[in-house]
């Protein structure tokens, strides 16, 4: 997760417009989703994998590695599909009886459980391109931009930044109690670990007070506004995303 | 004008819990002056200045600023807060955004100024404490003093008449603390009123023109740094040491390797000065221990 996020800060398409990758994120996503052909789901994968390693310059072998993350959720997610019970052994390719039930997987929803599960494939590619190449931050304000409730946005900004406060502190506290045997064995794991979890809950309200007291040293009233990053708008990637979205609707008729 | 920029007058607080944190508090800070304040831990320094930004109401007494009393409303508080500014000790506890553009710009912009104006500040603060390189990195791939940098640029670009710095270098290393106080010295120098806390003596003594001691709440002792350390019971009381030169002055004088009329060295440098003796040349690295070497 956090090098997804160093990736995001650091790749070769940082400087493009953020709202320009949203929409080609989303756009190639909802392509991928309502095309009935195989070949459109191929063509998505093959465009998003293309623009996150050659494009933005993500390690080949990380993207793949990244890939490998939701695959074993997606593969059950689809067992359910590709498998069904019935009292008719027939009509199956394979399948286990007992008693009068058989489960088993017939032809037609094994092919529905593949599609199914290279387009959600290709729909989490669109996902892990949007999150190579922009940062949280730029996402948050393209999402401003599209008028999200102001103080959604907020949160999603502060649990961000203190997602690594609370990470640091976590790695602090685990030290001290490893160099102290707090982790030598089983019972000590447990006691070391609830005492870890209970002392973070701690140290965050103690955040929470003195980041409340900060803000207020600065005038803060109850609505956090800053200043945006602004990027050059381009024309002509408006045109090639339309392009690209238009190509690929069209695979669906060959 | 008034002669004192920022005042307090027997302030008094007490925590929820029942601590007497401060008790009648009677400070004035000169417009542009360098102020230390100095005390262990639990003196109530932090407190002090918590009152200082109106974040915390007093008890009991007044705090003026620029010869009119703090008024506790929306606007009273909010034209104090304009004026004064704070650096906290952890920036951590500051740095609200993942980004450090965005971190700087919300002072300024709760000003209610426009935001090409806010935009100027911003680069203005970045380019005054050197850290107009970061502009483009999130706040959590910063180093700890990268991070301190950019909390001054925080209050920097807000354009208070006082800043208060609370610990500025603990947990520095000394090339960074260095650094850190010479940036200070920079602030000063542009015609800002600088208030700091620490419990270094030897950085407080050096540096300030004027220093507070307090302990148990109270100011035990203040005046500028050559008059204060000359009473060593006051520093001792309030958990303190004596500057490293103080101590040196006195040992060397009490050995009458000094003038009498020697004054009291606020440098290194003025005190080797001081010394009698003929200067042998320079002292090559890795040979410090042989400073001695130049006494008579």
């Amino acid at each position: 997760m956090f090098d997804l996020d160093t990736y995001a800060y650091t790749n070769r398409w940082i400087k493009i417009h953020p709202l320009e990758k949203f929409v080609f994120a989303l756009a190639t996503m909802l392509v991928c989703l309502i095309s009935p052909s195989v070949v459109v789901v191929g063509a998505v994968l093959l465009l998003m994998t293309v623009a996150s390693t050659k494009g933005a310059g993500t390690p080949v072998g990380q993207f793949f590695r990244f890939m490998m993350i939701p695959f074993s959720f997606i593969l059950t997610g689809v067992l359910t599909i590709a498998f069904s019970v019935s009292h008719d052994p027939g009509g199956f390719l394979f399948g286990f009886t007992f008693g009068s039930i058989t489960v088993g997987a017939s032809q037609a929803n094994l092919m529905k459980a593949g599609f199914i599960f290279f387009k959600s494939l290709g729909a989490v590619s669109c996902l892990y391109f949007l999150s190579l190449t922009t940062p949280v931050l730029e996402v948050i304000s393209v999402l401003r931009k599209l008028k999200a409730p102001s103080l959604f946005l907020e949160l999603m900004g502060l649990v961000y930044r203190f997602i690594f406060v609370l990470m640091d502190t976590t790695a602090l506290i685990r030290m001290s109690q490893t160099s102290r045997l707090g982790y030598v064995s089983a019972k000590n794991t447990f006691r070391s670990l609830s005492q870890l979890i209970s002392s973070l809950f701690v140290r965050s309200f103690h955040r929470a007070g003195e980041l409340a007291t900060a803000l207020t040293a600065r005038n803060y009233t109850g609505e956090i506004r800053t200043l945006e990053k602004e990027y050059p708008v381009s024309k002509r990637n408006y045109a090639v995303i339309l392009g690209i979205e238009l190509g690929l609707l069209l695979l669906n008729f060959t | 004008m008034a002669a004192f920029i920022l005042e307090t007058e027997a302030v008094e607080y007490v925590y929820p819990d029942g601590t007497q944190a401060l008790r009648k508090i009677d400070m004035a800070v000169a417009k542009g002056q360098k102020v230390a304040i100095l005390g262990s831990n639990g003196a109530g320094k932090s407190t002090l200045f918590l009152h200082l930004n109106g974040i915390l109401r007093p008890a009991g007494g007044k705090i003026r600023y620029d010869g009119r009393e703090v008024v506790y409303n929306a606007a009273g508080l909010r034209e104090l807060r304009t004026r004064v500014g704070i650096v906290f000790q952890d920036p951590d506890s500051q740095l609200f955004s993942a980004s450090v553009l965005q971190e700087i710009s919300f002072g300024p912009l709760n000003l209610g100024l426009e935001k090409r104006e806010v935009k100027e500040r911003v680069l203005k603060a970045m380019s005054e404490t050197e850290i107009e390189d970061l502009a483009d990195k999130p706040t959590h791939m910063l180093s700890f003093g990268q991070k301190k940098r950019v909390a001054i640029a925080d209050i920097l670009a807000m354009m208070p008449e006082v800043i208060i710095f609370d610990e500025p270098t603990a947990w520095l290393d000394p090339r960074h603390a260095r650094e850190f106080m010479q940036l200070l010295d920079h602030l000063a120098a542009a015609g800002r009123t600088i208030i700091i806390s620490t419990h270094d003596v030897d950085i407080a003594y050096a540096w300030a023109d004027n220093i507070l001691i307090m302990n148990h709440g109270q100011i035990v002792a203040s005046g500028v740094p050559t008059e204060v350390f000359r009473h060593p019971d006051s520093i001792i009381a309030a958990d303190l040491a004596l500057p490293w030169l103080v101590e040196m002055h006195g040992e060397l004088m009490r050995r009458d390797w000094l003038r009498p009329d020697a004054p009291l060295p606020r440098s290194k440098e003025a005190l080797f000065a001081s010394l009698g003796g003929h200067d042998k040349g320079k002292i090559t690295a890795g040979t410090t221990g042989t400073v001695l070497r130049v006494l008579p």
